[in-house]
């Protein structure tokens, strides 16, 4: 959720979260909150892309090591996994920068897109967690203790300053995070990024929304995240949620008594499911009810909009993945001749009507016949 | 039940100013220039805090003199606080007026969430007790490392080199910087420099981002606003020279 005060300074939402399953029986909850200030312009687009680097590091642990293998599990977690997404994610910010306009005039620089990173990972024997930066994640059990159990913790932080997924230098920070502990006692997991945190007057105030966001899901999770920005930090705000599901009843354990343990364990295992709405009606939703900010949303992707026109393929990738970039998606979705454009108010539809015609006349030029 | 059901908070930011009120600000009208300053300061003041409603902007004053004391010792939101004057007289015991801040910047009373404090000590002179010993009591407080600290000199008989120490390292390279003493010569100036630090860095320290833990030492907290042109030479700028 972009932030209250952001909003009010047509900034961009510089958080990014994700719950995506990665294997047949591991699921991820992801957070990234991008570093606000003129030196990181750029940051909205560094969390998304660290989600997204996040994603494919552990899908493509997951393929080689064995769940069973906790300790091995915890090794990466603390070393290579941090490494392996760290270049992942250099790697698709500099691709990202070559396609700028800018990149033509200026050095590239990593802080431009500096996050920070916080991942959960969801077995169904255990959990596990690793990252950098100011992420908050609080356990809950069955009995309703919420605990904050993972928080950064800098000796010589001075106000805001947090460590960062760009600081090859704080690779070794990513080991202070690493939790790997048995499923069973939690309920529950809240990962969250620091501005939900900061909006509360205390922890206790902090832990007890926690609490409270596992009985809310859909429209009223997504209104009250708009009020907690905008009666607390005005901060962009982002939550991945992990909730245990009901045991399966009596009746039905009996009858799948043949296939016995290992039934259960498998209805036990998929114990997780995500609580993020649908990120391509959400941003939709956003942007038709604060129509002042749809012009400078739209015009900060000018060269998504030319990138599409040229290349209109590239759609499909963001169409299968709304939620590493909302804004990418929908504009994907409204490209002329798209399959299926997705209902959105007149204002909306008019800018990016507006945005397309742009493009196709930025292109035009290229298309004029050669002088003889 | 509804949701969010707990506390929400908007993030208090302390600004507290240290203001001498030695013998020497009798002279030239430096006092009531000072108390015109501030005063005219708390309409744009109270603006930035309105534009920026995640932030509560408290207000107090310490002065200094034979002693130090609270001048507005309970912190006042901008919008509520009403300037009551300050009087000129005695010596300069600065180094008591770092303490008694510094006592305010442990936690408690400092709230968890609390933005960085803005700081801002104004002198025409030198201090006649241990600076020294105060200024390192303050900087043992994490909040006052944390802190946007300013410092205005009031015409050339101050002492920049202690003003300097309260800001923190110099920063590299000449010319002027709001990290090295802002000197006002004449009433104008320093008006220009209150305004500038109860609006402009208010702004600034009410919105922190969070940012790389590898700022260089003499950058500061908050990136702060680059000082308005007209203040780069105050020296030969508008008004006369007084001070």
């Amino acid at each position: 959720m972009i932030g209250a005060a952001h909003r009010r300074q047509g900034k961009p939402c510089q958080d990014a979260s994700q719950v995506c399953q990665v294997g047949p029986e591991l699921q991820l909850l992801l957070v990234s909150d991008g570093h606000g200030g003129s030196r990181y312009r750029l940051s909205d687009v560094g969390s998304q892309l660290a989600c997204a680097a996040a994603e494919e590091s552990v899908a493509a642990l997951a393929r080689t090591l064995s769940l069973q293998d906790q300790d091995g599990w915890r090794r990466q977690l603390a070393q290579e996994l941090p490494t392996a997404i760290q270049q992942r994610w250099l790697r698709a910010i500099k691709e990202h920068w070559s396609s700028q306009a800018a990149s033509a005039d200026e050095a590239f620089s990593s802080a431009l897109y500096g996050c920070t990173l916080g991942l959960v990972l969801l077995s169904p024997d255990w959990w596990g967690c690793t990252g950098i930066g100011d992420w908050d994640l609080v356990e809950i059990h069955a009995d309703g203790d919420a605990r904050l159990v993972n928080q950064e913790q800098l000796s010589n932080a001075t106000g805001e300053a947090t460590l960062s997924l760009c600081q090859s230098e704080a690779l070794d920070a990513w080991s202070t995070r690493v939790q790997l502990q048995s499923a069973l006692p939690t309920t529950a997991l809240v990962l969250c990024t620091d501005g939900v945190r900061k909006s509360c007057a205390t922890d206790g105030d902090f832990l007890q929304l926690c609490q409270q966001m596992l009985e809310i899901q859909g429209e009223a999770l997504v209104q009250g995240l708009e009020e907690i920005t905008a009666q607390g930090s005005g901060d962009d705000v982002s939550v991945a949620i992990a909730q245990r599901s009901e045991p399966a009843r009596r009746g039905k354990a009996g009858v799948l008594t043949a296939l016995g343990a290992a039934a259960a364990l498998i209805a036990g295992a998929l114990w997780w499911w995500p609580k993020a709405p649908d990120p391509l009606a959400l941003e939709i939703q956003q942007l038709c009810q604060h129509p002042e900010r749809i012009e400078a949303s739209l015009k900060q992707r000018r060269q998504q909009f030319l990138a599409l026109k040229s290349s209109p393929a590239q759609a499909q990738a963001l169409l299968d993945h709304p939620e590493r970039d909302p804004l990418g998606a929908l504009i994907a979705s409204s490209a002329p001749g798209a399959k299926a454009e997705p209902k959105i108010c007149p204002a909306l539809e008019q800018a990016l009507r507006a945005q397309w015609e742009a493009a196709s006349e930025t292109q035009e030029p290229s298309r004029a016949p050669a002088r003889p | 039940m509804p949701f969010p059901n707990v506390r929400l908070s908007n993030r208090p930011l302390h600004f507290i100013y240290l203001c001498d009120c030695s013998g020497s600000m009798a002279a030239q009208g430096k006092m009531q220039a000072l108390n015109q300053a501030i005063r005219q300061s708390l309409p744009g003041m109270a603006e930035v805090a309105e534009q920026n409603p995640e932030a509560r902007v408290l207000v107090r004053a310490v002065r200094f003199a034979d002693g130090a004391a609270w001048h507005l010792a309970e912190p006042t939101p901008v919008q509520e606080l009403q300037w009551r004057d300050l009087e000129a007289g005695g010596i300069t015991a600065m180094g008591e007026a770092l303490e008694l801040v510094a006592g305010v910047l442990q936690s408690p009373p400092m709230e968890e969430r609390a933005l960085p404090p803005v700081l801002v000590l104004i002198s025409d002179g030198q201090p006649t007790d241990d600076f020294d010993a105060g200024l390192s009591q303050l900087m043992r407080q994490p909040w006052a490392q944390k802190a946007v600290r300013l410092a205005i000199a009031m015409g050339h008989d101050a002492d920049l080199e202690v003003l300097q120490q309260f800001i923190g390292p110099e920063p590299s390279g000449g010319g002027k910087s709001p990290r090295r003493p802002l000197q006002a010569s004449n009433a104008t100036t320093l008006a220009q420099y209150i305004q500038w630090a109860s609006t402009a860095v208010v702004g600034a320290a009410s919105m922190p981002a969070s940012r790389l833990d590898d700022t260089p030492q003499d950058a500061g907290n908050i990136p702060l606003p680059d000082l308005p042109p007209t203040l780069l030479d105050p020296v030969d700028d508008v008004g006369p020279l007084v001070w």
